[in-house]
C-alpha cells in the first residue's frame, strides 16, 4: 500500500533515476542561481542616473503627442524584439506608467510603493514604501538642482519624491472637494503641476442609500517646490441643489454634480494654456461643461473656452445595475461617453495646429485650440461605455497621421447599438479621413475574454505599438498598418525577482518607448472579464539590425 | 428531570439563524437610511461611517432581541422556530433546565460571533465562522460560540 501510494505521487520517480540525488541537485542548483541573482543585484549601484529621462508626461511630452522621439525601434528591427527581463509586482492589476532613463526604470510596484530598478538587470535601486497603489506615470521634474519624481495614489493624492533615494518631498491632496479621485495623471512644468479630479461619486452612487450627487470634478495647480495649491477650478461652478428625494424622502438627491476629469492635460507652451477634456455628469440637471473639452490659462485656472460635444449625458456606476432600477441612476441615462483619453495639442503638415479630444462614443474631434470650434469630427467605431476611445491616442505629426485605439468592448447588460469595431485606426491629422485600419482574430471566440485597444498607445519613428485587452502586445507599421512583430502575454513569465508573474490583459496607460526598449505592465483586470496579471515587461531590440 | 429540555435541532437552529441574519441587516439598514450616516460625500472623507454602521447594527441586534434574551433566552428567530439558549450546566442526561441564560453573556460573549456570519470574506478570519458553524456537527451540537458562551440551545416543547 506504502509503495503504490509513493509511486502515485511521484510518477517520474520509479525507474527514471530522477530519485532523491537529482532532487538534491536540483534544489542545490536552484539555490545557487537565487544567491547568483542576489549577489547580481547586491552589486546595483542604489543612485539612478537621471540626466535624460525619456519622457515629460504622460504623453511624453506636454503636448500629449504620445510619440517617442528618442527610440531606436523602427519598422525594419522591430521583429527583433526580445524580453530582456521580466518583474514581477507586488499585485495584479498595475496601472503604473514607466518613467524610463538612461539606466533606470521607475514603476508603481503594488503596494510596496514606487521602484527604481536597474534598466539592465532589473534589480532594485531604492524602493519609496507607499500602502496605497500608484496609479499614473511616474513624472520626472526638478526643484532647483534636485531631480524629483511625482506621481498619484489613486485616493490619496498626490506625492513628490526625491528621484536619488525615493525621499518623500511633500504629499498634496485637493481639499476643494470632499472625495476627490486622483484618476488622470498629472502634468509637471518648470513651477507647477496640474493635477485632474475625478470624483469618488461615480461610484459611492452605487449604494442606494447615497444621496446622489454633490461634488464636481475639476482640475487643480499645485506649486513645484512646495506642493501648496495655487489654484482649483471646479469643472461646475454651481454649488448642487436637492432635486428630489426617494426611500420615502430618507434620501436626498442632489445635481448638478460629475464632470470629472479623467486624464492627463496638455500644455500649450506659447500661449501658457492647459487642455482637458472632462467626464458626464452624475445626475440632473445636467450641465453645459460635461463631455467637453476645457480651455484654461495655466496662470490662474481661468477658463479660456469650454466646447461641449455631448449634452445631457448622466451616468453613475448605479446605472450599471438599472435592472435593479437603482434610485441613483439619473433619468433620462447616459450615454456615458466622456473624453477618458488625454487631449493632444498637434500639428499638422502644413503647419496648422489642431486640438485632438477621443471620445468613447468613438469620435474624434479635432479643434482650433485658439478657438475650441471643430474643425472635423470622425466616428471609428460603434463605442459604449468602456469606449470608443477610452486611454489615448498617438500621433506621428511627420506623416500626418492619428493612432486611435478603438475599444468597443462588449460589456454585458450593456448592449450597445450597431456592431463593434474594435482595432487601431490611422487618420489624416488635416482632415480626419480614414488612411488604414489594424485589426486581427480575437482569441475570445475560443477562451472566455473580451476583446479591444481600450489601452493608451505609443508611436516612434515609423511604428505604432498597442496592447489588446486579450493579452496581444503588437507593433505594426505606422504607415501601412502592417503587422510588423506580435507578443502573447497570456503566460507565466520568470521574473527577476522571483516573484510568481502572470501576464494578462493590457489596458490603461499602455506602452512605452525609451532608447531600445519597449516597456509595458500586463495584466490590468479592473475592468470585468480581463484577465489580471502583475508582469512588467521589458523587450529589447538587436542592435544593427 | 423528566420536565427537561432537549437539544434543538440542527435544521431549527438552522432556520431561526438564517429569520435573524435578515432582520437584523435589515433594521440595520433601515436606521442607516434615517440616521443618513452614509449619504453625504463629506462621510467618505474618513472611515467613521464604517464605525456608525457597525454600532447602528449593534442597536438592530439589541432592539430585536435585547428582550427577548434577557427574559427567554431567545432572538426572534428562536421565537419562531421555538428553541432557547440555556446554561450548559443546568442539565444532565441530555436534558436541560428552562431558565435562560444569563444576558451578558448572550450579549458579550455568544452575540459576537454574530457579526462573523456577516464577515466570511474577510481573509484572515473567513474560517472562523466556518468552524464555529461546522461544530453544530458534533454530537454535543454546541457551536463554537455555545461552548465559549457555556450554553446549548434547546427545544421548548416536550418531544
Amino acid at each position: 500500500m506504502r509503495r503504490r501510494s509513493q509511486k502515485g505521487s511521484m510518477p517520474y520517480a520509479a525507474g527514471r533515476g530522477f530519485g532523491r540525488f537529482s532532487r538534491l541537485v536540483l534544489v542545490v542548483g536552484l539555490g545557487l542561481c537565487s544567491l547568483t541573482a542576489r549577489a547580481t543585484c547586491e552589486n546595483t549601484d542604489p543612485v539612478p542616473n537621471m540626466q535624460s529621462p525619456y519622457a515629460e508626461g504622460w504623453g511624453i511630452d506636454h503636448r500629449n503627442t504620445r510619440y517617442q522621439p528618442a527610440s531606436s525601434i523602427d519598422a525594419s528591427n522591430a521583429s527583433t524584439l526580445t524580453l530582456k527581463w521580466v518583474y514581477g509586482l507586488a499585485s495584479t492589476t498595475p496601472r503604473a506608467y514607466p518613467l524610463i532613463t538612461e539606466d533606470t526604470v521607475f514603476v508603481g510596484d503594488g503596494g510596496r510603493g514606487l521602484v527604481a530598478l536597474d534598466r539592465a538587470t532589473g534589480c532594485e535601486r531604492w524602493v519609496h514604501e507607499h500602502t496605497g497603489a500608484i496609479a499614473s506615470a511616474i513624472l520626472p521634474g526638478r526643484i532647483d538642482e534636485r531631480d524629483i519624481l511625482i506621481f498619484n495614489d489613486r485616493t490619496q493624492g498626490m506625492y513628490a519624491v526625491d528621484a536619488r533615494d525615493g525621499q518623500l518631498i511633500w504629499h498634496a491632496v485637493v481639499k476643494d472637494e470632499p472625495v476627490p479621485w486622483y484618476s488622470g495623471t498629472p502634468l509637471v512644468t518648470e513651477h507647477a503641476v496640474f493635477l485632474p479630479v475625478a470624483s469618488l461619486e461615480v461610484g459611492l452612487a452605487a449604494n442606494p442609500f447615497y444621496g446622489c450627487c454633490t461634488t464636481s470634478g475639476g482640475m487643480a495647480a499645485f506649486d513645484i517646490r512646495t506642493g501648496k495649491k495655487l489654484w482649483y477650478l471646479p469643472t461646475i461652478e454651481a454649488q448642487a441643489q436637492v432635486t428630489g428625494s426617494h426611500f420615502f424622502g430618507f434620501v436626498q438627491k442632489h445635481g448638478p454634480s460629475g464632470a470629472a476629469v479623467w486624464g492627463a492635460p496638455s500644455y500649450d507652451a506659447k500661449r501658457d494654456w492647459l487642455f482637458f477634456g472632462t467626464g458626464q455628469n452624475f445626475t440632473h440637471p445636467t450641465t453645459d461643461t460635461s463631455d467637453a473639452i476645457f480651455a484654461v490659462e495655466a496662470k490662474t485656472g481661468k477658463i479660456v473656452w469650454v466646447h461641449q460635444f455631448t449634452k445631457n449625458d448622466a451616468y453613475t456606476a448605479a446605472c450599471n445595475i438599472k435592472a435593479l432600477n437603482h434610485p441613483n441612476c439619473a433619468e433620462p441615462t447616459g450615454p456615458d461617453v466622456d473624453f477618458g483619453a488625454a487631449t493632444m495639442l498637434l500639428q499638422t503638415r502644413s503647419g496648422r495646429e489642431l486640438l485632438i479630444g477621443g471620445q468613447k462614443s468613438a469620435d474624434v474631434h479635432a479643434m482650433d485650440p485658439a478657438t475650441g470650434s471643430t474643425v472635423w469630427t470622425t466616428r471609428l467605431g460603434r463605442g459604449g461605455i468602456i469606449g470608443g476611445v477610452h486611454w489615448g491616442m498617438a500621433a506621428n505629426e511627420s506623416l500626418g497621421l492619428l493612432y486611435v485605439p478603438i475599444s468597443d468592448k462588449e460589456v454585458k447588460g450593456f448592449p450597445a447599438p450597431g456592431t463593434p469595431t474594435p482595432g487601431l485606426y490611422a487618420l489624416d491629422l488635416e482632415t480626419g479621413e480614414k488612411r488604414w485600419t489594424w485589426t486581427r482574430e480575437s482569441r475570445c471566440a475560443e477562451e472566455e475574454c473580451v476583446f479591444g485597444l481600450s489601452s493608451a498607445i505609443i508611436a516612434a519613428n515609423n511604428i505604432v505599438v498597442t496592447g489588446s485587452i486579450d493579452g496581444y502586445l503588437d507593433v505594426v507599421a505606422a504607415d501601412t498598418g502592417r503587422l510588423l512583430w506580435s507578443h502573447d502575454a497570456w503566460r507565466d513569465y520568470k521574473a527577476v525577482n522571483g516573484v510568481a508573474t502572470r501576464g494578462g490583459a493590457f489596458d490603461a496607460h499602455g506602452p512605452m518607448l525609451a532608447d531600445d526598449l519597449l516597456v509595458v505592465t500586463s495584466g490590468y483586470g479592473y475592468v470585468g472579464r480581463q484577465r489580471g496579471g502583475n508582469a512588467l515587461l521589458v523587450f529589447q531590440v538587436e542592435a544593427d539590425k | 428531570m423528566s420536565d427537561g429540555l432537549f437539544l434543538a435541532g440542527r435544521f431549527r437552529r438552522l432556520v431561526a439563524t438564517v429569520i435573524d441574519a435578515i432582520l437584523v441587516p435589515t433594521l440595520t439598514v433601515v436606521l442607516v437610511m434615517i440616521a443618513g450616516v452614509v449619504e453625504h460625500a463629506e462621510d467618505y472623507t474618513d472611515n467613521w461611517w464604517m464605525l456608525w454602521v457597525f454600532l447602528l447594527a449593534i442597536a438592530s441586534y439589541l432592539l430585536l432581541n435585547g428582550y427577548g434574551l434577557w427574559r427567554h433566552g431567545q432572538t426572534v428567530g428562536k421565537q419562531v422556530m421555538g428553541v432557547a439558549i440555556v446554561p450548559a450546566s443546568s442539565g444532565g442526561d441530555g436534558q436541560y433546565g428552562r431558565e435562560p441564560a444569563p444576558l451578558w453573556k448572550l450579549i458579550c460573549v455568544r452575540a459576537l460571533f454574530f457579526p462573523l456570519l456577516f464577515v466570511s470574506v474577510v481573509p484572515w478570519i473567513a474560517l472562523l465562522p466556518l468552524v464555529d458553524q461546522l461544530l453544530i456537527f458534533m454530537k454535543s451540537r454546541r457551536c463554537l460560540h455555545d461552548l465559549v458562551s457555556g450554553t446549548v440551545v434547546v427545544r421548548l416543547r416536550p418531544q
